[in-house]
Order: structure tokens, then sequence, then C-alpha cells
């Protein structure tokens, strides 16, 4: 009986310490926003980029506490294989394999202590590589976000990257 | 005055002397034949003595003192006999044993077997048997134990999945089969346990720490996988099981023989299964915010197979027995198409939805090869265990070839493997196992052992994601257990492990641009660098259980540790099923879970209630954590992930109860939760990834003995609800509760001489669209399988 009373003593030991740790710790638990809703926001779903020309990359990112970094990954959608996150569709060029795509992969800071960031950033595109020029046709945009805690949010653009 | 004085002390020494008069208890051990059983063991609680029966099967255990002792009769072969035996006078007592047709390994009487192993084991512990497992079929062995308090699981699609128990799970679960650890690649999320469910005999789950007999990795608990009993002497028999299944097309059978004549005997078992994709009651999922649309409800290449064969050869006489156990189990799986990582090419959705039973890129295939023996002898005292087991785990993962990152857009020639094939693990393991039980000594049972393992892992494919490595872990453990009264038992161990892992370097096979200053160089990447890593951890546990037969009461504490594997010490590349950069941290220590579990359970008759709560502290606690950071070179532009460790509370329990409305109707409950808080670290105040919410069952079961021609029939609902959970980490979406019906009926049906058993299930009974917050799908928001019709049969016969 002395054991058993020792067992329920301890439970209620257990539920004393289970009760004291259900008091919500503040933790952020939401996701940073891309939003590409402003009118010179670009580029846009089914843009259309030039190989040779400079574009600037004007975005709105915000999150509710800090926002972290981002990344823009350029690449070729020859075979159609990318969603556009965008629920409007572009007209896709005929598939074809890919001999010299365009590639761009790159992260960049964001300063810290960011509720809300404009993006103004000039990206340049290059016409050729040491294999010769590159394939134009379409490509696929593709803007990843994070906030200071590890959440993140992503867009992916059809657009297309053309010679002028 | 002085008179009575003299005659109360005369009377009190009288007394004395009279409870100090020693009984002996004597007999003989016949089997049913009456034929004596030389050298079965007579063992008594609480006072520990024991013998053992002459050659005509008698024995006296003499001196002992006027009370109630547990007697138990155990002879190898044969159903152990326990009784409780009052003893104030000389007792002779002639036993007969029963053959047995089962397990012998560790204990006792097998009706009894589960309630005396409950009340032995001080951590919780459930006990199924395959008449559970048929009665609950899911698409996976985890799938079918889920409804078990306390144990759920990670699923990937229909037919594969990980076990988690009370939210532990990967190489914090150890799943044992013949008394070894399954090693499989246990570190991957979309890898599932390469077991076949048919093929399982009845399921320990232990839930808690449990390092202390099974090493490294069992943090949260350990699933013991017990195969088929061994049959009796001369006899031949076998089953065949037939499985269908409405929702993703699932057919399957499994055929299984057996055979022995005096000492030798034979079992055999083929399982082959298909099934197509799966269907979902949604027409479209939106995978980060891109909606993609279902083909009539199909998930999109979620169709799978599996095939397996079992061979068991073994030897039981006397005081030997030795078995062989022969396995080899290969399956095929779509990942859902639409799923692969963020942007899935060719999603061709004509070419995926001409056929729902095809298997197209991305999929994966695994085999899993398994020789373990086992072999028991024991002379008079003591009793010893010999395990010697080798397994193979060869995994391929296949998708078309994409030059993902800087990878060359057209794949070269001089590469000695297949351009879609992404990833390739071979795992060899060779392992050893032995325990010597030394019997009673001071009443105190105790028995010592080593286990060790060596494994060889070679990696392949374009992709990277952990090195190639090499590892082994030894161990040395002493296990102990006394009985304090007739019915309290007192428990306690100690083990030390040491291990080593040492894993190559491993290069692109591709240049990357490092850029530095204002030149480019394209280099190849060097992603691991050769490691070598040593730890060692202590283990311990210290645990006491009391019953009567009301109550069942337990207290447990325990440390038990895991080694940090290859994958958190070295990985370092993309995981394109998230696109996430992932990137290993060699200083890794071994993890330390310091845990304290109660357990009660009183059973009023017509009723029984239970509970098991727990307290647990874990330091190092290793994990996945998401960074702010993206990676150009190595992580193609993905978010950097690390490993890191933090400490971690976690409280949590089971309650579980039930209730015989009337003598057929059963009311029963199961209710389980676990909270989790990281106390350190980046991720301080945050849960742990893949917790599963709070969850309980209430059920209606109604039984029949006979029902017309139904024998043994059943009928039951369970109301499955769960919480939400918002105890989330990144990159995890918080997950709206539930509420599912499944209805079940069961019968043994006799046609001639002709034993049918028959199990019918309706699963998700409402087709409701829920999600299943730790399924792998989770994050692209594929909801659970919707209402799905499933039949077993199953075939026994015997000569």
């Amino acid at each position: 009986m002395k054991k058993t009373i020792l067992t329920f003593a301890f439970i209620i030991a257990l539920y004393g310490t289970f009760s004291s740790c259900q008091k919500e710790a503040t933790v952020d638990k939401e996701k940073p926003v891309i939003d590409l809703s402003a009118a010179d926001a670009f580029p846009g779903n089914c843009d259309t980029l030039y190989f040779g020309e400079p574009f600037v990359l004007k975005m709105a990112f915000s999150d509710n506490v800090e926002l972290g970094s981002y990344s823009i990954d350029i690449h070729h959608n020859f075979d159609h294989h990318s969603h556009s996150t965008e629920i409007t569709s572009c007209t896709m060029d005929p598939i074809k394999e890919a001999f010299n795509s365009f590639t761009h992969i790159q992260n960049y800071s964001i300063p810290t202590g960011q509720q809300h960031y404009q993006t103004q950033l000039s990206i340049p595109l290059p016409t050729s590589n040491d294999d010769g020029s590159f394939d134009e046709g379409d490509y696929h945009f593709y803007i990843s976000l994070t906030d200071h805690e590890g959440w993140s949010t992503q867009k992916g653009l059809s657009i297309k990257i053309l010679y002028r | 005055m002085y008179k009575i004085i003299l005659l109360l002390l005369g009377l009190g020494f009288f007394n004395l002397s009279f409870s100090q008069h020693k009984y002996s208890l004597s007999g003989r051990i016949v089997d049913s034949n009456q034929n004596p059983l030389p050298g079965a063991s007579i063992f008594l609680m609480p006072s520990g003595q024991g013998t053992v029966a002459d050659a005509k099967g008698y024995f006296s255990i003499p001196m002992l003192e006027n009370g109630s002792y547990r007697v138990e009769v155990k002879y190898l072969g044969y159903q152990n006999w326990v009784d409780t035996l009052l003893v104030d006078a000389n007792l002779n007592r002639l036993v007969e044993l029963k053959p047995q047709s089962v397990e012998l390994q560790e204990v006792v009487v097998w009706d009894h077997r589960a309630e005396k192993r409950k009340q032995e084991e001080s951590l919780s512990i459930e006990i199924v048997t395959q008449d559970f497992i048929k009665q609950n079929l899911g698409g996976s062995l985890m799938q079918s134990l889920e409804r078990l308090p306390g144990v759920s699981t990670i699923d990937i699609g229909s037919g594969q999945s990980k076990p988690v128990i009370r939210g532990l799970s990967f190489n914090r679960v150890v799943v044992v089969e013949h008394g070894l650890k399954h090693e499989g690649q246990q570190w991957g999320a979309d890898h599932g346990l390469e077991v076949d469910q048919y093929a399982v005999e009845n399921v320990e789950i232990i839930k808690g720490p449990s390092s202390l007999t099974y090493g490294s990795d069992a943090l949260g608990g350990v699933i013991d996988l017990k195969s088929a009993k061994i049959p009796g002497p001369n006899t031949l028999g076998g089953s065949v099981d037939i499985i269908g299944k409405s929702n993703n097309q699932h057919w399957g059978s499994s055929v299984a023989l057996y055979g022995r004549k005096k000492y030798f005997f034979v079992q055999l078992r083929a399982t082959a299964l298909s099934y197509a994709d799966y269907r979902v009651p949604v027409d479209s999922v939106d995978i980060y915010s891109y909606r993609a649309g279902l083909h009539n409800n199909n998930l999109r290449n979620t169709a799978g197979n599996e095939q397996s064969i079992h061979l068991n050869l073994g030897w039981a006489k006397d005081y030997f027995q030795s078995k062989i156990f022969v396995s080899h189990l290969r399956s095929e799986a779509g990942f859902f198409a639409n799923a692969h990582g963020l942007e899935p090419r060719h999603v061709n959705t004509e070419i995926h939805d001409a056929s729902n039973r095809d298997i197209l890129d991305p999929y994966h295939q695994v085999q899993h090869t398994k020789i373990v023996s086992t072999t028991q002898w024991r002379s008079e005292k003591l009793k010893y265990e010999l395990i010697l087991g080798f397994q193979r785990n060869l995994r391929h993962e296949w998708s078309e070839y994409v030059n993902h990152g800087y990878m060359p857009d057209q794949f070269p020639d001089s590469l000695q493997y297949d351009p879609n094939l992404e990833l390739q693990f071979d795992k060899k393991i060779y392992a050893a196992k032995f325990k010597v039980d030394f019997g009673t000594w001071k009443k105190w049972n105790t028995s010592l052992g080593f286990n060790g393992d060596f494994q060889h892992n070679e990696i392949g494919g374009r992709a990277f994601i952990i090195p190639a490595f090499d590892q082994w872990n030894a161990g040395i453990f002493g296990i102990s257990q006394r009985p304090l009264t007739a019915n309290s038992i007192l428990q306690w161990g100690l083990r030390y492990d040491v291990g080593q892992l040492n894993s190559k370097a491993y290069y692109d096979w591709f240049p990357s641009p490092e850029v530095s200053g204002a030149d480019t160089h394209f280099v190849y990447l060097m992603r691991a660098d050769h490691l070598l890593k040593n730890f060692s951890s202590f283990s311990t546990s210290l645990g006491y259980s009391y019953f009567t037969d009301q109550w069942l009461l337990k207290i447990n504490a325990g440390k038990s540790f895991r080694m940090p594997n290859a994958k958190e010490l070295a990985a370092n590349g993309v995981n394109y099923h998230h696109f996430s950069y992932e990137v290993g941290n060699a200083n890794l220590k071994p993890e330390s879970s310091y845990q304290l579990d109660l357990g009660m359970e009183y059973d009023g008759g017509s009723w029984i209630v239970g509970a098991s709560p727990f307290v647990n502290f874990f330091a190092n606690y290793i994990y996945l954590n998401p960074t702010s950071q993206y990676d150009r070179l190595y992580g193609n532009g993905n978010q950097e992930f690390n490993y890191t460790q933090s400490n971690v509370f976690r409280v949590g329990g089971e309650v579980y109860g039930h209730v015989h409305l009337m003598k057929n109707l059963l009311l029963g409950m199961v209710g389980e939760y676990v909270f989790s808080r990281q106390l350190s670290g980046d991720k301080q105040g945050f849960s742990l990834p893949f917790s599963p919410p709070a969850a309980g069952i209430v059920n209606m079961k109604y039984t029949a003995k006979k029902f017309y021609f139904f024998e043994s029939m059943y009928f039951n609902l369970d109301v499955r609800f769960s919480a939400q959970q918002n105890q989330i980490v990144p990159p995890e979406e918080v997950t709206d509760g539930y509420v599912i019906f499944n209805f079940s009926w069961g019968s043994d049906i006799k046609i001639k001489n002709q034993k049918i058993e028959l199990n019918f299930q309706i699963q998700n009974l409402t087709n409701t669209v829920y999600f299943n917050h730790t399924s792998y799908y989770r994050l692209i928001n594929v909801p659970e399988a919707g209402r799905n019709f499933v039949v077993s049969l199953r075939f026994p016969f015997q000569t």
C-alpha cells in the first residue's frame, strides 16, 4: 500500500512538471513573405530577359520578426520540368535538349534586424561561357527567402531568356 | 500474575518455534505420458530457492519456511508450469508439463506469457500477436502496429513506414529480429523498415530507454520481432494468406509451410504483394503553393511491390536448441512524381497517368538479406545464448538525370554508372551476441553478455548525401533481477559500449565554380574529408515492479545513449526531396537520454485502467537545424541545414482502459501524448521535428464465441482522433486535428474440415480528408489515404 501511495506521489509530481511546461514559449512560427504584387515588381511570371542585358530584381520581402537571406536560381526549363508557383501559365517553346544552358545560382544577404526589405539588385546576364554562347529559350527563375529562425518560402517563375 | 506472564512468554516462545518450523516441497516432474523429465528446474519466489529434477524426475526442496510461494517449473520444449502454493506442511506434488509448440526463449507459459513479461519488465511494454496484425492490417508492419498507444509511424506512401515510439524515430528506435538489431538505412526520412509483416509471429514493443540490452540507438524504445513458433514434434502443416485492399488495389499472398520430426524442424515462407497508386479524397494538392492536379484522386507514381522469402531451420532437443534464419526481402516503390524536390522534372502526366500500377521515375528499390543463427544451450545451472548474424541492405534511388546545380547539361559517358542512379547505399553488417544466464544465486538472477558488430558501407550514384564508411561497435552488459517478495521484482543493469566510425573522403564528379576575389576556378569539390571518430558510453537502468491480481505498478530510471551516425557527422549535399542543403558536424557528441518511467494498471475484473507516464531529459540531442543561410557552391543555392545538438526536455505518456459493458461487449480507449521542448541551442524554445500530436482511440468491440457457423467472431469500431499539432519546427506546418472511423469484422469459419480465418476492415470509413503530421508527404500537403476496404483470408492446414 505504501508503495502505491509512493507511486501516486510520483505521478502527481510528474503531472506538476508536465503542466508547468505547458506554458507556451514564444517562438516564431511564421514564414517570411515574398511579395510580387507591386506594379514595378520584376521579373514577373512569363516575363522575358535578354542575354547581355543586366536586369534589376525588384521584390518586397517581409517577416514578422527578422528576415534572414535570399537566394536566386536561374536554370533552363527546356524540358518543361518546372511549375511556376503562379496561377497564370505562360506559352512555352517546344521541348528541346540542353547543351549549353545558362545557370545562375547566388545567395544574397539582407541587413540584420529587418522586418521589411525591398530588393534593388542588378543581376548580369552574360552571353557566353568557354563553351560558346548560351542556349536561349524557357528558363526557370526561382527565388527562396528565409527568416532569421530558418523558416523559408519559395517562388518559382517561368521566364524566357532570349537574344535581342 | 507471574504464572500468566510465564504462560504468555511460553506461548510466545512456542509460537516463535512454531513459525520457525521448516517444511519441504518435493515431487516429481513428468510429461503427459508420465515419463520423467530429468533436469527440469524448479524455482521458488520470493525465497529464490530452486533445484533440478533428478534422472527419474524427482525433486525435493527442504528447509522451507511457512508461507506462500510462487512455484515455477521449467523444462526446455515444454510449457512452464506456474502455481502459488501455501507451504504449511511437507508437500508432495506431481507436476505434469505440457509440450510446448512455441518459442522457448526467455520465459513462461504461453497463455500468460504477455502478462508475465509485463510484470517482469519495469518499462512500459506492449505485446501483440499475428492476430492483432491481421485485425489491424496496414500497408506495412508499422502501420499495423500504429494503433498501439505510444506507437506511431512516419509513412512514405502506402507501403513503407518508419517506426516512431513516443515521438522518437530514425536511429533512436531499435528494431530487433531474431535477437539482433535490424540494420537498414534508418537515417533517411524516406527509408521504410524492411520487414515482411506476415513473417512476424509476435511483437514486443518496449517504450523507454533500452540501451542496456540493445546498445546504442535504443533511446526511444525497441520493437522486438519474434518469428514463427517452433512446431511441435512430428507435425507438418502450413498456411495460405490472401490479402486484398481497395484503396491502392493492393493484392498479396503469403504461403507458409512447416514440418518437424522429433528434433529437426523446417519453416518456409514466401510473401508477394503488389499495389497501385493510392487514392486520396482530394483532386489536387498544393505543393509549395503550386497546385498539382490528381488524376482520379491517384497520388501519381506511388505504386509498389514487395517480395520476400524466409527459410528457418532448427534443431531442438532438451538442453540444446539451434536455429538458422535466412531471409531475403525485395521492395520497390515510386515516389509521388510531383514531389521530388520543389521542381519536379519530367512529370509527364500523360505517361504517369496512363497506368496507376506502373512504377516510373523517381522510385526506390531495396534489397535486404539476413542470415541469423541462434543457439541456446544449458547446463544444470547456466544458460547460454549465442547469436551470429549477417545482413546486407542495398538501396537504390532512381530518377532521371537532370543537371542540378553545376552538373553538366549532358551526363558524361566516362562515369561507370547509370546516369539515372541518383543514390545508392550498400551496407554489409556482421554481428555477434553472446549471453550467459547464471541462474539464481542468493536470489539474484544474473546474466552477462557481450555484443559487437562491424559494418561496411559503400555509396554510389550521381548525388552525394553521406560518405562511404566502416563502423564497429562493442558492448558488455550485466543484468540482474531478484524477487523482493512473491509479487515484486527489482532489476538493474549496467553496460559499457565503445565504437568507431571511419568514413572516406568524397569528391564531386563535376567541377563547380569557386570564386576567390575576381578569379573563378572550376574545382572538383571535396564534400567529405576522411573522418575517424571514437565513441564510448555507459548505460544503466534500475527498475522495480509490483504486481498483485489487481495491481501492476512499475518504476524505472534509466540512461541510454546513441552514437552519432555517418549522416550526422559527415553529410554534405542537397536533399532533393526537400531542397535542403544538409551539412554534418564532425564534432557531435553521443546523445544521452535520462528517463524516469512509471507504469500502473488496475484490473477490476470487468474493467482495466492503466497509465504509463514518463519524463525524459536528453543531453546532446542531434537534429538538423534549418539556418537562415543559403549556400551557392556546395548547396546549389539551397537553404543550409546544419546538424547540431541541444538539450531537450520531454514528458508524456499513454493512458488506456476498457470496460465490459456486457459479457461480450467491450468499450475501450487509449490516449497518447508527448511534449518536447529544446532547452538550449539555436532552436531553444522549439519542439522537436516529427513530433506526433496528442491522439487517442475510443473503440467498441463485440465478440461472440459462436454465432451460427461463425466462430470467434468480432465486430470492432475504432474512433480515432488526433489533436492539432502546433508544436512545430521549421520547415514543418501546423497540422489540424481530425476524427476518423475504422470498422473491422472477423471470424473463423469452417468449411468441411478446412478452417478459414477471415478479417475484414473499412479504414477511414467516412473518406475524410485529413493530414498526418508525421507523414513524409505532409510538407507538400498530401492528405492521408481515403476509404479503404481490406480483406484478409487465412487457410491454416496441418496433417
